[in-house]
């Protein structure tokens, strides 16, 4: 009984080698065509002017934010001016 | 490229240095390009999945942190997520078209020969692309970068031992695919020495 074991067990140990060799000559290396390198390449190093597109574009964002908070800024400054005032005109009445 | 060279770069690139960037691509590009084809099959796909790997990759460079996991790895994530969403997009598995297959010469070998490996070959990646994605990466890093168990582990996010044994796993469930399928008939070794 072992012994069929153990020959069924190389048998299977066998077939497994035999397919990592299969697969070692299957998956091969591939070399990509020459264009489509290059093409990429390119375009990443023209990527220069989509960087200072995105630059520009976060300065652009920054400014829209501090002209709200200044907004928001001298609304309430102008909301707490209306009310001291309307304080000062119930004392006096 | 020695590995401290290349943490420099990496920084480097990750600041929008982009020929910083231009150099990881070129020394990755082959490596992602195999990858992408023999998760899909298909010349142009790979192509453009390859390009597409590297803008996001250029795009989100500036937050890539090193954690003791090497680059390729951060690389390979991309690319994995982006044949993912390949395979989603499309309703059925794309068969190679034979003229998109890459031309692989086999020297000094008999044509009936070289036909019948261009067969195997054919027949052996339709089942190994019928395989969950996480075992033909395992693959593709063990036959193509010939990357140890443990550099795989590193890749992948796993240990070195659940590396071994998803190996021995996939490996089997080849064997059985292949004793269940015809290739096995097809695979064996024709008698070479009739054709001398």
């Amino acid at each position: 009984m072992n012994t069929k074991m153990k020959q069924f067990a190389d048998a299977s140990m066998e077939k497994i080698t035999s397919l990592e060799k299969r697969l070692s000559g299957v998956i091969r290396p591939i070399k990509p065509r020459k264009e489509f390198v290059h093409g990429v390449a390119h375009r990443i190093q023209a990527g220069t002017q989509s960087a200072l597109v995105d630059r520009i574009t976060n300065w652009h964002l920054i400014a829209i934010l501090m002209a709200g908070l200044i907004s928001l800024l001298v609304f309430l400054a102008v909301m707490g001016r209306v009310l001291l005032s309307l304080q000062g005109k119930k004392r006096i009445a | 490229m020695p590995e401290s060279e290349e943490q420099d770069i990496l920084l480097s690139a990750s600041q929008g240095n982009l020929e910083a960037f231009g150099v990881l691509y070129e020394k990755y590009v082959e490596r992602i390009f195999n990858y992408v084809y023999y998760r899909t099959g298909n010349v142009h796909d790979a192509e453009d999945l390859t390009a597409r790997v590297f803008y996001r990759a250029l795009h989100h460079i500036h937050t890539y942190t090193d954690r003791g996991v090497p680059f390729s790895a951060w690389l390979y994530r991309i690319a994995h997520n982006l044949v993912a969403n390949w395979h989603r997009d499309r309703s059925r598995h794309q068969e190679i078209p034979l003229s998109d297959a890459p031309t692989i010469h086999y020297k000094g070998e008999p044509p009936e020969v070289a036909l019948m490996q261009t067969q195997e070959r054919d027949a052996l990646l339709r089942l190994i692309r019928q395989l969950p994605s996480e075992r033909q990466h395992l693959l593709i890093l063990k036959f193509l970068e010939h990357m140890s168990n443990a550099e795989i582990g590193k890749t992948m996010g796993r240990s070195e031992g659940a590396v071994k044994s998803l190996y021995h796993r996939t490996l089997l469930a080849l064997r059985d695919e292949l004793e269940d399928s015809d290739l096995e008939e097809l695979t064996q070794q024709p008698d070479t020495s009739r054709l001398d």
